[in-house]
């Protein structure tokens, strides 16, 4: 057997890309009614080239391979389907039109179109947010029910019936797969960069746990967000801070977590872990994303940047930092901002002022998760000296509703606390 | 030194769906297996998968759509392996991701004409 090691090693991620990109080359030539059909297709078609690579590895040209089964397999379905016939001839059309159709849509060159029609298909206004996402984390990214469950921490049955609601509401409304018209653009996309924005940070939000998908997730975020940022007219300044912003984050991955899989604090991040090469490339795509109209995106990517600049965490620029918040909080009053400023302002020196503003935030009615406040306050006791009253705020915190890895982080926090002063 | 053949049977049931990042795991896990009893040696050759379609040709010369329809399992594929007995041929077999599919494994032993098979 002739096996090169290239071809026994197929891309990372090769089955759910091709799956995304069959999905939405064959919903844009067959449209979202038969959404369904095209479903079944996709996987059935990987399914028989899992299979078949399996034991011999996978052909030259794996892409080419899986698109040709795909391509067979729904144009031999719909040959047996008289009515889509029908349809077809009434359109003045064949079916060898339609196979050369998807044949062109499916070069390279062609791809990313087909993909941003999907991206505004599957965040599309008539969708809730919660079902934009699922349906974007489904198609897109080629996740499945159960890891989607995993991910938005939602029951497996409620995303299941969250993504067929949805698709059969597009089918219902027979949403067209394309790009929105230049008068709701700027809307639209909108909606796009909170759906990719929220994937992200369910992938990179620590609170959320460890688990392998967590990183998939941001990089299908930031290859979606990607597609944006090269394709005009979606490459507007906003597009490039996000995905700035996430690559800012990325780079910062590998670093978060130990060789026990738990989660490490920024300020115990060896950032020699980092990756340079991709901050750079995120620092690139924000200096590409000056503009008058600054968004959101663009505050979070430069607080990000001002961490990712710093050589260690003692040398962070907090004064900067807070600074960005107080611009940032001017437009978006987030109580997670607010709470994140107080702990940069804590950091800068001026742990009175934080107090006074995490007391405040305390009050805050959507402050539900007092976890948080308490942690950022034992963070402000600790930078007072005052480890005693630290420790009084940890062992509240880890009272509270907190996942298990959180629980030994700072059970590891109050032992390294405790034991200090008992040495001094 | 004896020659076995694995015939992979696998449980022709119907699959529930298979997210793509399943297809990969699957997929790597095979490739590395193989891969690994080739390097150690006693992976002859790694062999092939069979697709489901077959057709049967009958003693009357007539041919039919297969496969046979008793069985429930689906051979999926094969390999030839190197071992010096049953035992380890089936030591080898344990060690295969059929398993985890929920399949089987048959070893069979090549009958090697001209070489009495070691007892």
């Amino acid at each position: 057997m002739n096996q090169s090691d290239q071809q026994n090693h197929l891309v990372e991620n090769f089955f759910r890309h091709e799956s995304a990109n069959l999905i939405a080359v064959l919903t844009r030539v067959f449209g979202v009614r038969q959404i369904e059909l095209v479903e079944d297709t996709v996987q059935s078609a990987m399914l028989e080239a899992m299979r078949s690579w399996k034991q011999k590895g996978p052909p030259e040209n794996p892409s080419a391979w899986i698109h040709r089964v795909a391509r067979n397999r729904i144009l031999d379905h719909l040959r047996r389907d008289k009515v889509h016939e029908r349809a077809l001839a009434f359109a003045g059309h064949t079916i060898e039109d339609t196979e050369s159709l998807v044949d062109q849509w499916l070069t390279e060159e062609e791809l990313p179109d087909s993909l941003l029609r999907m991206i505004f298909v599957c965040c599309h206004p008539a969708l809730p947010r919660s079902s934009q996402i699922a349906l974007t984390l489904q198609i897109l990214c080629g996740f499945g029910i159960e890891e989607i469950s995993r991910a938005l921490l939602t029951p497996a049955e409620t995303i299941k019936k969250r993504i067929q609601r949805a698709k059969k509401k597009l089918a219902e409304l027979r949403i067209a797969v394309e790009t929105p018209a230049p008068s709701e653009l700027a809307s639209r996309l909108n909606s796009v960069h909170d759906v990719l924005y929220l994937a992200f940070n369910e992938g990179y939000s620590s609170s959320r746990g460890p688990a392998p998908i967590r990183d998939d997730l941001c990089e299908e975020a930031a290859r979606l967000c990607h597609i944006l940022s090269t394709n005009p007219p979606f490459d507007t300044p906003t597009s490039r801070a996000l995905i700035a912003l996430m690559l800012f984050h990325g780079a910062r991955l590998e670093a978060r977590v130990d060789e026990h899989g738990d989660p490490v604090l920024l300020e115990d991040q060896n950032r020699e872990d980092w990756d340079r090469p991709l901050i750079q490339v995120a620092n690139n795509w924000f200096h590409q994303s000056a503009t008058e109209h600054l968004s959101r995106f663009h505050f979070e990517a430069a607080i990000a940047q001002q961490h990712c600049r710093a050589a260690s965490f003692e040398e962070t620029d907090w004064d900067a930092i807070v600074k960005i918040y107080d611009r940032l909080i001017k437009y978006y009053d987030s109580p997670i901002y607010l709470l994140n400023r107080a702990i940069a302002r804590g950091q800068s020196g001026d742990t009175a002022l934080a107090t006074k503003e995490l007391n405040q935030l305390a009050q805050h009615p959507s402050m539900e998760n007092y976890f948080l406040v308490e942690c950022a306050r034992g963070k402000l006791f600790e930078l007072e000296g005052n480890s005693t009253a630290a420790v009084d705020c940890y062992l509240r915190a880890i009272n509270g509703r907190v996942a298990e890895h959180e629980k030994n982080l700072l059970k590891k926090k109050i032992k390294a606390l405790t034991t200090a002063d008992i040495t001094e | 030194m004896a020659k076995f053949m694995f015939v992979y049977r696998e449980n022709g049931e119907p699959q529930p769906e298979m997210p793509p990042e399943q297809m990969q795991k699957v997929f790597q896990v095979w490739m590395d297996w193989i891969q690994g009893g080739m390097e150690a040696g006693w992976i002859i050759d790694g062999g092939d998968a069979l697709t489901p379609e077959s057709r049967v040709v009958h003693p009357d010369l007539t041919v039919t759509d297969g496969p046979f329809a008793e069985s429930k399992e689906v051979v999926g594929g094969f390999s030839i392996i190197e071992a010096k007995d049953f035992d380890q041929a089936c030591e080898y077999a344990k060690t295969s991701p059929m398993a985890a599919s929920g399949g089987c494994v048959e070893v069979r032993m090549l009958a090697n004409v001209g070489e009495p098979a070691e007892k």
